[in-house]
């Protein structure tokens, strides 16, 4: 369990992290969302203890982390994967942590086979690509074996056998009935692996739910792109079904809260031909964006507007 | 991997036991990259080959038969030189540490801060002294192998290596403190070079009365003194104090930095 209250940093004029309030529960995987720059790792490195907070408190497993005397078997992270001595070892950099900790010596060798970094442990951290150092991050956030961990961007730079690794990992963790927190700016990386998100843009808390809330606000919103010969009939018939109806830039008709069979079958009462019928996919990653998108700080000017963000 | 890995602590450590993991996780720290090992090798180079040289030659001429020399001055004088050695491998345990973010991780398995600064201090502090003057022993020894008309009496050995030792954790606590201050190490390398070499003989050497004034108050002066008994300008005791008062400054000025500011 992580608390997290009225948490705020504050570099000189730049509010990087502005009254957080949320809860991280066990048993669940839980998706820190949010566009870079939103804060997410100024808010982990907070709960960690690293960064000050300028107000507000974080406790982990009920107390704060800086005053663990054996944080490593309360709480593991993995913050920064290239935040790693280069002329040590990965199993030397592993065997540090276990010391600092009073972890046997043993577990740097379970924690190295259940990564997977295998021989490559015994290389100097030097030679290893982004993927061998997520992984040596991992094998030091489990070392301890704690209930508590959190990960930032931790599928930053991997393959997608390697995204697939931590996909499951996570899970695992989470179904051992571990707390566990996971920080990514891309939402379709939440879409398989999360079961709450805490979604966050310019330090501020958007959106603190759980994943099927979230989905079941996306469906009330489900949409349907009809082309046709005839917009105007078509519309019309539609129209009178109560259902609302947009013309597209590109000339079709969105319909919202229909689905594809609904918006054919009238096509077909009224005899009007259809060259295209699609559902929109208001992908979580659309939600997402449309949360998020006042809080983006770096935006590309100009963006045209996809045909699913048409609005009456 | 099942929840129960590792047995549930009951017991919450102390915080002595704290500082004896986090000691312990220096060591470990401090031998396992090669800059250590690097460091420890150019010491051992300066310290027993100049000190050896250096006492060999003074000797020359000097000493005979019924009136030795006693060679502790090899040591000494290799000290002189080599502790930058030893002060690069203190500076080194806390700068590598800014330079490659790994201070991040070391927060994360000792949180408690205090605890990490005394420990930071400790291990590096403890490694040069004790190399340093086993190093200078060697010297001593070296020199005596050298020309025996050298002697090396038990006393005067003693004495010799305990004035070595304390510039040298003087020295070390120095850098350390240096190092967490500037968190950098090409600032902490010069700002030690200069204090405790450089500026002492720099500023004498200008002919002004004020900066040679002012190099007396210089932690390098302290060294000097101490280490070869000379000048007379600056009393045995109150050169220790100048040094105790450097290492105090510096380790209470990068502690700020590490307890105070964020981890960086």
């Amino acid at each position: 369990m992580i608390e997290v209250r009225g948490l705020t940093k504050q570099y000189g004029a730049v509010r990087a992290v502005d009254d957080l309030t949320f809860d991280v529960r066990p048993g669940k995987v839980t998706g820190f969302l949010g566009p870079n720059g939103a804060g997410k790792s100024t808010t982990m490195r907070m709960v960690l203890g690293l960064d000050r907070p300028t107000s507000g408190s974080a406790l982990v497993a009920g107390r704060p982390f800086a005053r663990l005397a054996e944080p490593l078997r309360t709480a593991g992270a993995l913050l920064d994967a290239q935040a790693v001595h280069p002329g040590r070892s990965g199993r030397d950099h592993l065997r540090v942590a276990a010391r600092a900790n009073g972890i046997p010596l043993r577990r740097v060798e379970e924690v190295v086979d259940q990564v997977g970094l295998g021989p490559a442990a015994r290389r100097r951290v030097k030679g290893y690509s982004l993927g061998m150092r997520q992984r040596l991050g991992i094998a030091t956030a489990l070392l301890g074996d704690p209930a508590v961990l959190l990960f930032d961007e931790p599928m930053n730079g991997l393959d997608l056998d390697g995204v697939r690794w931590i996909r499951r990992l996570v899970r695992e963790l989470a179904d051992e009935g571990r707390t566990v927190l996971l920080s990514s700016h891309l939402m379709s990386e939440m879409e398989q692996t999360a079961d709450h998100l805490v979604i966050i843009g310019r330090g501020r808390l958007i959106a603190d739910a759980s994943m099927a809330e979230v989905m079941r606000g996306e469906s009330a919103r489900r949409q349907v792109q009809v082309r046709t010969p005839s917009p105007d009939e078509l519309a019309g018939a539609l129209l009178r079904r109560q259902l609302r109806v947009h013309p597209t830039d590109v000339g079709d008709l969105l319909v919202e809260g229909a689905s594809p069979e609904t918006v054919g079958d009238v096509a077909l009462e009224v005899g009007v031909a259809v060259h295209r019928l699609a559902e929109v996919h208001n992908s979580l990653e659309q939600i997402y964006l449309d949360l998020t998108g006042d809080s983006v700080q770096y935006r590309v000017a100009a963006e045209p507007e996809p045909a699913g963000q048409v609005r009456p | 991997m099942s929840a129960a890995v590792l047995a549930p602590r009951m017991d919450r450590p102390g915080t002595a036991s704290v500082f004896g993991r986090a000691a312990g996780a220096e060591w470990v720290r401090l031998r396992t990259v090669r800059t250590t090992w690097a460091c420890l090798l150019a010491a051992t180079v300066v310290v027993v080959g100049l000190g050896a040289i250096a006492a060999a030659d003074e000797a020359e001429g000097t000493a005979t038969a019924a009136n030795p020399i006693v060679s502790t001055f090899a040591g000494e004088y290799g000290v002189l030189l080599g502790q930058f050695g030893l002060l690069v491998l203190a500076l080194l345990a806390v700068t590598q540490e800014y330079a490659s973010g790994s201070i991040g991780p070391t927060l994360q398995w000792t949180p408690r801060r205090g605890v990490l600064l005394a420990a930071r201090a400790a291990v590096p502090t403890v490694v040069a002294t004790v190399v340093g003057v086993l190093l200078a022993l060697v010297a001593d020894v070296v020199a005596l192998l050298i020309d025996p008309e050298l002697t090396l009496p038990l006393g005067d050995a003693a004495a010799g290596l305990a004035r070595i030792a304390a510039v040298l954790a003087a020295g070390s606590l120095l850098a350390v403190g240096v190092g967490l201050l500037l968190r950098s190490t090409a600032a902490g390398l010069a700002t030690v070079f200069l204090l405790q070499l450089v500026l002492p003989f720099l500023m004498q050497s200008f002919n002004v009365e004020w900066l040679a004034d002012l190099a007396q108050w210089l932690p390098g002066t302290g060294a000097v003194r101490t280490l070869l008994r000379e000048p007379d300008s600056l009393s045995a005791g109150g050169a220790l104090a100048l040094l105790a008062c450097w290492s105090a400054a510096a380790l209470a000025a990068g502690g700020w930095r590490l307890l105070r500011r964020d981890a960086g």
